[in-house]
């Protein structure tokens, strides 16, 4: 909440807002050092495309460095049949197949060997994914809401899950004309562009619905986020990928109860936190925790694109304060050398003579700071 | 204060010499036509004056244990009243006005020309009448050394015969001279030997004495200390009117029977008078009953916004709250930042948390009793107060003087009006509003019959958001029947209905727009009977029957777009009967012993259709097997037994005594709640054949002394307690319209024990109570034949398992008209379930919790401040006035309600929740007329 609203508006304001929203600030507890090292088991078995399967370990709470990734593990998918396929570690902790022959009419499991100790998830059905039908934007509040709309004819999905990629295209503050090469500016050549960008990210959020309480298996419209309008994002062009995920009642229930665990909790009347089981358990000793939930099931992906024109105009202040600076021929290998400050374009006084070069922070006119200049494959 | 006036002239009269003699036989224009049995002698007078042009004058006080006993057809006055004070050492005269004059005798000599009255007696040929005077001779002188007040009148009963020896019993109503409210829990006892009894909630008491003199000591809260003289010959009835203290007012905290801790019979009974409670200052200012029973030691909460209380390691659902006899399912406002109780018109408060009389069960824990005032059966007055979130207005007066009084108030809210002003969007489309509505009408149909009808109606109406819309209400009415038996025994019927109720309505998306819905309804009807058998034994019995019918819950769609399945839980409906009885047994001065005896039964009946499963199996939908079908009225499932409910006291000195109690209560209802506090989406459930009803068995062995002539009261109290089949949660549980919520819940045991330590001082400049608490609250869930055993089936803290509490309750009265109150509060933090990994799922970063309640947030601590200043205490005056001036929370500590960890952006963030996070000042303009 926002404290400085609250004095300002001294205390008749003060006990209301405190009454509705109450007063949240930053914890950190001691240290809780118990040593902990469990198994992490994220990703699913694709029915219609590649799977990836991720191993890692757990880590303190108060650890900052990277993951522990469990490597040259056994993982297999195994039908209930008796068919296995196995998966390749294709970079530290990453396993994947290419698309399974997957059959709708049988069960699968994922099994897990690490140096002896073996894992496996229960057997779980496939689900099929039904399309997407819409994804939508509206502006509500100053805020861009992205929502999803999809349905099965059959009403047999009921349970969802999706997960968002967003890319956006964007320019660096000044568009550089020149560049720093060998110590001397040059043309920058059109193949060395720095000023037109994309950028990407995807959702880290669970975003997951059901229409179990509806007489027809439809999503109408759900919330999936919602960007602020002045957001860099909508500066060019945004585009969305939103992949669909039906799921088991089981396996929407871990996602709902990992949801309510990490990203929905803290006010009055919100469910107490649970220890979490998956569906992979060690074969020999039930009792130790492995965290995951393995399901089975297609994609569905939908894109849109929104460009700037399509939304209302708001000034865009930069992430960065970008100045230009004036550097004298004489300064020129001095300034630029150290490579945090780029070229943007020579300055000519009114006869035509150089007098010298506009400069500027890297973050100011090199867009690759935040992301690539490789256009994506499928950007319009 | 009419008859302050009549008493003034009557003085007046007398010492100007009217001669008042002259004209009595004059005055007799009109003829009396009388039937009344056992009136009080005001009745008598009104009567009389309605058919006259007679007006009477006397003191109130003289004539109040007076009743009148006459059958008259067209008869003068001064036959009439020959009649009526025939074997009474009453006296009248009438002067040619039609004033009538009503004395004791020997008073009114005093003043007149010495014979006056011999020959008064002596021409009223009232053979009777001077047979009395005769008979009593001692009196006289007796009353001649005093000054007529009421304190030193003596009260005969029976007629007095040497040598008679034995025991008579003296019964009536304590009620307050100004309003006529009666006197709760006063103490009316005499000193050699000692023998005390207490008023109960009407004001009865009934004291079987030694025959002879005696003189009975009335204490009580907020009263002044009286006494009235007897002379106890046969058993008699005495109603007494006692004063209000006025000088307490802001004095008194819990100025109970003074010697009540000591020589009580009760354990675990915390009884706190409305004028206690309106010293504790409170986060909005406005007196909260519930909040001052927060501060009592072995009461806990999870956290500051929440009502729910948990009563030495019960849960929130385990506490019987009875307003006025009727069931109160959710007792709070506004997210449980008020109390549903409106502080004007609440008299007191009585929570049980140890030894539970065998009049009341249904729940585990607690009974908390709150009873409201009756009404002013004298004059009209009003009060209310004006605070910065709530206004209220109360208006009481007699229908009917002193039979028939009616009292209604009302409360509400402009926190609406307040956030719509608000310059936050959210605030805005924000709202939140309550009301409370109470009416009430008490009529005295004669001395032996008393009706009590009250009403209460609640409202809560919140948006957060420009989300759902909430709202609940309570709906409470009963009608009680009290009917005097005679002096030793009486009964009350009472017929009592609770309604509770919530919806959510969901509009913002057209497709989805629902409306949620849960109510329940209970009908109770009751007998209970007391009968004071002798000074040894006081026995209750009685019987009690309730109805319940449950709606858990339905879903329905808003609006033609919507695509929402109708969808209704199945009605569930229950009888909970109990009969009981008990026995007060005053073995010896030092022994007392208290036994009792409930036998409870419940039905659950139908029509239904209940799942059955799978035998020492957990109940899943994968062990569900059948599915019965129960048509209307059938038993579904039938659960009784015993509850006993035994304490005993040793007095070990005058000033000390030990105490032991062994209590077992059983429990058929049962509240959903996947919170950590109470909310208001919690649903209630019946017990039934896949939900055990809960039992609770308690020992408590307690330590009780005074010092200083019992000024500082000390007590020490411990207590174990075993809960079996409370209902715990399985992880992630989902009880929200869920058709087969057994499969979601899971029969936990519990234990629980501490020992409390308060020491309270009552009188004074600086009065108030410091008390400390060390408990321990644990559960487990250890059957993996029922349900998943949680944290490897050991035993862990509860939610509410906060071992150390400490608190202060002080008042320092600097004038009569100025005090302050600072309060302390320090509790262990609760235990919280933490995470202790954290691990990368896909894009985020997750974190893995650690076995149940494993840690505690921090410590909470508390301090808050008070001024009250009164306008002056001229007894006379347009209206009585306060103000209070409060901080909240004076330091500004930021008590953490509850810890959590969040995944945004990818990224574990820690984050504290505190409520009330800064001083909070409050001001607040109370009135009353």
């Amino acid at each position: 909440m926002n404290i400085h609203f609250l004095y300002r508006k001294g205390s008749l304001y003060l006990l209301l807002a405190l009454f509705l929203s109450s007063c949240e600030e930053p914890y950190s507890p001691e240290v809780l050092e118990a040593s902990n090292n469990f198994l992490v088991v994220s990703g699913f078995i694709n029915s219609n495309g590649p799977t990836t399967i991720k191993l890692s370990r757990t880590q303190n709470l108060s650890d900052n460095s990277a993951p522990a990734f469990v490597t040259d593990a056994e993982v297999k998918v195994e039908a209930d049949n008796g068919a296995a396929f196995l998966l390749q570690e294709t970079s530290d902790g990453t396993y994947t197949s290419g698309t399974l022959p997957i059959n709708v009419n049988q069960q699968y499991r994922l099994t897990i060997n690490i140096n002896g100790k073996r894992y496996a998830s229960d057997y779980v059905a496939v689900k099929q994914t039904p399309a997407i039908d819409e994804v939508s934007w509206q502006l509500v509040d100053d805020k861009v809401l992205f929502q999803v709309t999809t349905h099965d004819a059959q009403n047999d999905t009921r349970y969802y899950r999706w997960e968002f990629e967003e890319t956006w295209e964007y320019n660096a503050y000044f568009f550089s004309v020149i560049e720093f090469v060998d110590g001397e500016l040059v043309t920058r050549p059109e193949e060395n562009n720095i000023y037109l960008c994309w950028r990407n990210n995807n959702s880290s959020n669970i975003n997951i619905s059901n229409t179990i309480k509806l007489s027809q298996d439809v999503v109408s419209k759900f919330p999936l986020y919602s960007i602020p309008l002045n957001s860099e994002k909508f500066a060019r062009k945004y585009s969305v990928l939103v992949k669909q995920y039906a799921q088991t009642k089981e396996s929407y229930q871990y996602w709902e109860s990992l949801k309510k665990n990490t990203e929905s909790i803290g006010t009055l009347f919100d469910p107490l936190p649970t220890q979490l089981t998956g569906n992979i358990r060690n074969t020999t000793d039930p009792s130790e925790p492995v965290i995951g939930y393995i399901h089975v099931s297609s994609v569905s992906e939908k894109r849109i694109f929104l460009k700037q024109t399509e939304l209302p105009y708001v000034y865009r202040a930069p992430s960065v304060s970008c100045t230009l600076d004036t550097v004298a021929v004489e300064e020129v290998p001095e300034y630029f050398s150290g490579g945090s400050n780029l070229p943007v374009g020579p300055i000519y006084t009114e006869s035509g003579t150089l007098i010298g070069y506009s400069g500027a922070w890297r973050s100011c006119v090199d867009c690759r700071i935040f992301g690539t200049t490789t256009r994506p494959s499928y950007w319009q | 204060m009419p008859h302050f006036y009549r008493y003034l002239f009557l003085l007046a009269s007398l010492l100007t010499g009217i001669n008042l003699l002259g004209h009595a036989q004059t005055a007799q224009e009109r003829l009396i036509t009388l039937s009344l049995q056992d009136a009080p002698f005001e009745t008598f007078v009104k009567e009389v004056e309605a058919q006259s042009n007679f007006h009477f004058y006397y003191n109130p006080a003289a004539v109040d244990s007076f009743s009148v006993t006459i059958q008259v057809n067209q008869q003068p006055l001064q036959l009439v009243l020959n009649q009526v004070f025939k074997d009474s050492d009453y006296r009248y005269a009438f002067t040619p006005q039609g004033y009538v004059f009503i004395t004791k005798g020997k008073d009114f000599h005093a003043q007149l020309p010495n014979n006056f009255f011999q020959r008064n007696t002596n021409t009223s040929d009232s053979p009777a009448l001077a047979e009395g005077i005769v008979d009593k001779p001692y009196i006289a002188g007796e009353q001649s050394k005093k000054p007529t007040t009421s304190e030193a009148k003596l009260h005969v009963f029976g007629v007095k015969r040497e040598g008679v020896t034995g025991n008579a019993n003296l019964a009536g109503h304590l009620r307050d001279a100004k309003t006529g409210e009666p006197i709760i829990g006063a103490t009316v006892y005499i000193q050699s030997p000692l023998l005390a009894t207490n008023s109960d909630q009407y004001g009865y008491y009934s004291i079987t004495l030694p025959v002879g003199e005696h003189e009975l000591l009335i204490r009580g809260i907020g009263v002044k200390n009286s006494k009235r003289r007897i002379a106890l010959y046969t058993s008699g009835k005495l109603d007494i009117e006692v004063e209000e203290d006025v000088r307490s007012l802001k004095e008194v905290l819990v100025e109970a029977e003074k010697d009540r801790n000591v020589a009580g019979m009760q354990m675990g009974l915390e009884r706190l008078d409305i004028r206690a409670i309106k010293q504790v200052p409170t986060a909005f200012g406005e007196t909260d009953v519930l909040r001052v029973v927060l501060t009592l030691p072995g009461v806990k909460s999870v956290g500051e916004g929440s009502t729910g209380m948990n009563v030495r390691g019960g849960s929130t659902d385990q506490n019987l709250i009875l307003f006025n006899d009727a069931t109160i399912y959710n007792p709070s406002h506004l997210f449980g930042f008020f109390s549903a109780f409106n502080p004007d018109i609440v008299k007191s408060v009585e929570l049980h948390k140890s030894n539970i009389p065998a009049r009341y069960g249904g729940r585990l824990s607690s009974v908390l009793e709150v009873t409201t005032k009756d009404g002013n059966k004298k004059k009209f007055a009003g009060s209310g107060g004006l605070g910065l979130l709530t206004s209220r207005l109360t208006l009481e007066g007699p229908i009917m003087k002193d039979k028939t009084s009616f009292l209604v108030a009302g409360r509400t809210t402009y926190s609406n009006w307040l956030l719509k002003q608000l310059p936050q969007e959210t605030f805005r489309k924000s709202s939140a509003s309550f009301y409370d509505l109470n009416a009430q009408i008490n009529h005295e149909l004669n001395s032996k019959n008393t009706l009590y009808v009250s009403g209460y109606f609640s409202k809560d109406n919140f948006r957060l958001g420009a989300d759902s819309l909430y709202n609940f209400t309570n709906r409470n009415a009963s009608v009680k029947w009290k009917h005097i038996f005679h002096n030793q025994l009486y009964g009350v019927l009472t017929g009592a209905y609770s309604h509770y109720g919530y919806g959510v309505q969901s509009d913002k998306n057209p497709v989805s727009a629902s409306d949620m819905s849960f109510d329940m309804n209970q009908a109770n009807l009751q007998a209970d009977f007391n009968y004071f058998l002798n000074s040894k034994h006081t026995v209750d019995f009685g019987a009690i029957s309730i109805l319940y019918n449950v709606s858990p819950g339905s879903l329905t769609p808003i609006g033609s777009e919507s695509l929402v399945i109708p969808d209704v839980l199945q009605r569930e409906k229950a009888v909970e009967s109990a009969l009981y009885v008990s026995d007060q047994i005053d073995v010896s001065a030092r022994l007392s012993v208290y036994i009792g005896l409930r036998y409870s039964f419940f039905n659950s009946i139908g029509p239904r259709e209940v799942y059955t499963y799978a035998p020492n199996a957990p109940k899943t939908l994968s062990t569900l097997i059948d599915t019965v079908a129960y048509s209307s009225g059938q038993n579904i499932a039938f659960y009784h037994g015993p509850e006993y409910r035994f304490s005993a006291r040793y007095g070990l000195t005058d000033n000390s005594s030990v105490k032991m109690s062994y209590n077992r209560m059983r429990q058929y209802i049962h509240m959903l709640s996947n919170t950590a506090s109470m909310s208001p989406t919690d649903t209630w459930k019946l017990s039934d054949g896949n939900i055990r009803p809960q039992v609770g068995d308690q020992v408590a062995l307690g330590y009780y002394r005074n010092f200083r002539s019992n000024t500082i009261e000390l007590s020490v109290e411990g207590y174990y307690k075993k809960m079996q089949d409370f209902l715990d949660y399985r992880n992630g549980a989902d009880i929200i319209l869920n058709h087969h919520i057994e499969t979601e819940v899971a029969n936990a045991e519990g234990k629980a024990y501490g020992v409390e330590v308060m020491v309270k001082k009552l009188t004074g400049k600086v009065n108030g109570w410091v008390s400390y608490t060390y408990s321990r609250t644990l559960a487990r869930l250890n059957n993996p034949a029922v349900s998943e055993v949680i944290n490897n089936g050991e035993w862990y803290p509860s939610n509410y398992d906060k071992p150390h509490d400490f608190t202060l309750i002080s008042n320092y009265r600097f004038s009569q008209r100025f005090s302050t109150s600072l309060n302390f509060t320090y509790s262990t933090g609760r235990p919280i379930t933490l995470p202790i990994a954290k691990y990368q799922d896909g894009n985020a970063q997750r974190i893995f919790y650690s076995s149940r309640n494993q840690y505690r947030v921090p410590d909470y601590y508390r301090v808050d401040f008070a001024m009250n200043i009164e306008g002056n205490h001229k007894i006379k005056k347009l209206a009585h006035s306060s103000w209070t001036l409060a901080v909240y929370n004076l330091t500004g500590r930021r008590n953490p309600y509850s810890v959590y960890f969040r995944s945004e952006d990818g990224k574990i963030n820690g984050y504290q929740l505190s409520i009330f996070g800064q001083p909070i000042p409050t001001i607040t303009y109370n009135f009353k007329f």
